[in-house]
């Protein structure tokens, strides 16, 4: 295999959910390479694409009323929108694995949390039961769970949050895959708790050497985990590139709105919280032109005609805007 | 789990009780001259005859006597010509439910020819019912909005709303009076008179088993011709409500999280259906189930009416008709037992699908 070769290729991917109300444009056209051992954040507020964008990837679309309308997804030279469902399979958990937001929800009340972990392992590594419940003994020990082997064998309610994630990341992991989609995983936890699973992540990634896409609201987990980031809105991606570069020098006047609404360590307390005016559009029939121009400050009348695409702004960071030599960070 | 199931277990004696009070309340609602038929036969008219009975089996202690004696029987001294005979009568534990004017005999007996009647139709009931019901949910569910599933609401609500006796007499119509294929009743003559006989042995008062059981085929099926119609018609009707519930809770179960990361997981959609999303789909059908299983036990007096099925139902409604006291008290004593014993398997049943009940 060539070494320039990316491990996966997102091109053009458009995905459309048919509803009562219309035809909602949820992934717009979306693409984006990925090296392998890239760890790459995708932010955005709720609805803006970035899970279902995920979703699409992994074919976890209901289809109907959800439809993949367009694009390809290059994994290790494969186009996995292309295969047949029992390939797919073959690729599910075992060389692209997701985890989930909640993870009280994600995991199944009635089976144990050994169970879970050991049906991944059965399927793809063909392991037998003692084989698979060994490994998976040694999964949750890596993923920081004490006395992995007794509470092999409890169900998630006797988990506590933390302790539930970590056994889904453990269950993301148990098959070796080349990329671990992480779906909000920490949305859900205190703090405290995130930072830990933050942290675990970092270091099993620098262990396995793997890929990580982590999806998030918050600029501030990305900071923390991700080196290349793409900030998503209303479908599309709109500005991309190295974490450090686009904090400091943002193209994208909703880039720097998110940024300006993080609240500030150092400022005068009573100072009121910024958020960017507006509210995200309907999906369902997007007028055409820039998503963001309704709310944008450098609004011209061609952001209302014309959809920007992603151009060049510096090294390795693009950003999709009309006006991106005039945008600047506040 | 144990410690669950012996919990469990331990609440039946005073459920029990429970349902003995109630009935003892309800009997000590009729008069005492009513309640002798606990304990004779013939219900004389003559007054002082009454009053004789009534006290010499103390239908006219305090109650709390009356509830002993009741459960445990009296101690009755009679003197006959001059012949004094002490015995212990009576008593619900003692299996001595008292005598139904009705059925000229004694209600006990009447219960342990009537129930396996009851019983046997149920058994063959419950499996169609059961598994038809939750194999057509779970494929209405999974073939959601799809011409199969449009076929399966169509059985559940037509199933739901038809009237069973009105199924019952269009099927008898159809097979009995047009065809002569299934006869009403629960055996022909013929077979009868051999059940009767002291040649057949009767092992389980189940006819079907006995039959084969007596090595005599011909029985066996002369007894499931006669079950055909009552089965389907009394399957029907649950069978439609098991399927409704079981696909409307598998439609629920299947938008939850969890399906969607067993599928993440590689998992054939087979292995996700069978093994996530039945276990917890099942749930409120074991709930319908128990209450399925005891209502078909207790005898269905429709379904036994129309094709004259010698049943709990039928007698529990005849006695009822003529004011039977006593005898509709017994059967809904025995009702109640069978609920009890039912919730606490639908209870334990429960644990083993759900491992949240179990820590309670």
């Amino acid at each position: 295999m060539a070494g320039t070769q990316h491990l996966l290729e997102v091109k053009n991917l458009t995905t459309r959910f048919h509803t009562e109300d219309g035809v909602v444009h949820a992934v717009n056209d979306v693409s984006y390479t990925l090296n392998e051992g890239d760890t790459l954040g995708v932010v955005g507020e709720s609805g803006c694409g970035k899970s279902v964008h995920a979703l699409s990837i992994m074919r976890l679309i209901q289809i109907p009323p959800g439809e993949i309308a367009g694009g390809e997804v290059i994994f290790r030279g494969r186009d996995l929108l292309k295969l047949s469902d029992d390939d797919m399979r073959k690729v599910r958990g075992a060389e692209i694995a997701m985890i989930f937001q909640d993870p009280m929800t994600s995991l199944n009340p009635v089976k144990t949390v050994g169970f879970q972990i050991m049906e991944a392992l059965m399927l793809h590594k063909g392991m037998d039961k003692a084989s698979a419940r060994e490994r998976t003994v040694e999964l949750l020990t890596l993923v920081g769970i004490p006395e992995a082997a007794q509470r092999v064998d409890d169900y998630p309610h006797q988990f506590s949050g933390g302790m539930r994630q970590r056994a889904m990341i453990a269950m993301g992991l148990s098959c070796d895959p080349s990329i671990l989609i992480a779906d909000e995983p920490t949305t859900a936890l205190d703090v405290t708790i995130q930072a830990q699973i933050i942290d675990l992540v970092k270091r099993l990634q620098h262990k396995f050497g793997m890929t990580v896409i982590w999806i998030t609201h918050d600029l501030g987990v990305v900071a923390g985990l991700a080196r290349r980031v793409n900030v998503m809105y209303a479908g599309r991606i709109i500005e991309s590139g190295p974490v450090k570069e686009i904090y400091a020098n943002p193209h994208h006047p909703y880039t720097v709105g998110l940024l300006g609404s993080l609240p500030s360590h150092g400022g005068r307390t009573s100072a009121r919280l910024f958020s960017i005016p507006g509210e995200p559009p309907d999906l369902v029939g997007l007028p055409p032109g820039c998503a963001f121009a309704p709310r944008c400050q450098y609004q011209t009348p061609r952001c209302f005609k014309e959809t920007p695409s992603l151009e060049e702004v510096g090294l390795g960071h693009t950003a999709a805007c009309w006006e991106k030599d005039k945008v600047r960070r506040v | 789990m144990i410690n669950y199931i012996i919990r469990r277990l331990i609440m039946v004696p005073f459920l029990l009780f429970g349902v003995t009070v109630l009935i003892f309340l309800m009997l000590m609602a009729l008069t005492p001259v009513e309640r002798t038929a606990l304990y004779v036969r013939d219900v004389p008219r003559n007054e002082r005859v009454l009053q004789g009975i009534i006290k010499k089996y103390g239908l006219d202690k305090p109650w709390y006597v009356q509830y002993w004696r009741w459960l445990f029987g009296t101690t009755v001294t009679t003197t006959e010509n001059g012949v004094t005979t002490v015995e212990h009568v009576g008593g619900i534990l003692r299996g001595d439910l008292g005598y139904s004017r009705t059925a000229s005999q004694p209600v006990a007996e009447l219960l342990a020819r009537r129930f396996p009647a009851s019983l046997e139709l149920t058994l063959y009931s419950v499996v169609p019912v059961i598994a038809g019901g939750i194999l057509l949910g779970v494929i209405g569910a999974v073939k959601h909005n799809k011409l199969a599933d449009h076929i399966v609401r169509i059985f559940g609500i037509v199933g739901w709303s038809f009237p069973d006796f009105v199924f019952g007499l269009l099927l008898l119509m159809a097979f009995y009076a047009g065809t002569g294929w299934f006869p009403p009743g629960r055996v022909s003559d013929w077979a009868n008179k051999i059940i009767m006989s002291p040649e057949f042995r009767n092992y389980t008062s189940l006819i079907t088993i006995d039959a084969l059981l007596n090595l005599r085929i011909d029985i066996f099926l002369d007894a499931l011709r006669h079950m055909v119609l009552p089965v389907i018609t009394l399957a029907y009707l649950w069978w439609a409500l098991t399927l409704r519930v079981t696909r409307s809770s598998m439609l629920e179960t299947l938008r939850q999280d969890y399906i969607t990361t067993a599928r993440a997981k590689g998992l054939s959609e087979r292995t996700v259906i069978r093994q996530h999303a039945l276990p917890n789909a099942l749930m409120p059908v074991v709930t319908l189930g128990g209450g399925t299983v005891v209502g078909l036990l207790s005898g269905v007096v429709i379904i036994e009416t129309v094709y004259n099925y010698p049943g709990m139902g039928a007698a529990a409604a005849r006695a009822a008709s003529q004011l039977d006291v006593v005898t509709v008290l017994a059967f809904v004593l025995f009702n109640g037992l069978i609920l009890v014993l039912a919730n606490v398997v639908v209870d334990i049943l429960y644990a083993y699908i759900d491992p949240r009940v179990r820590l309670d």
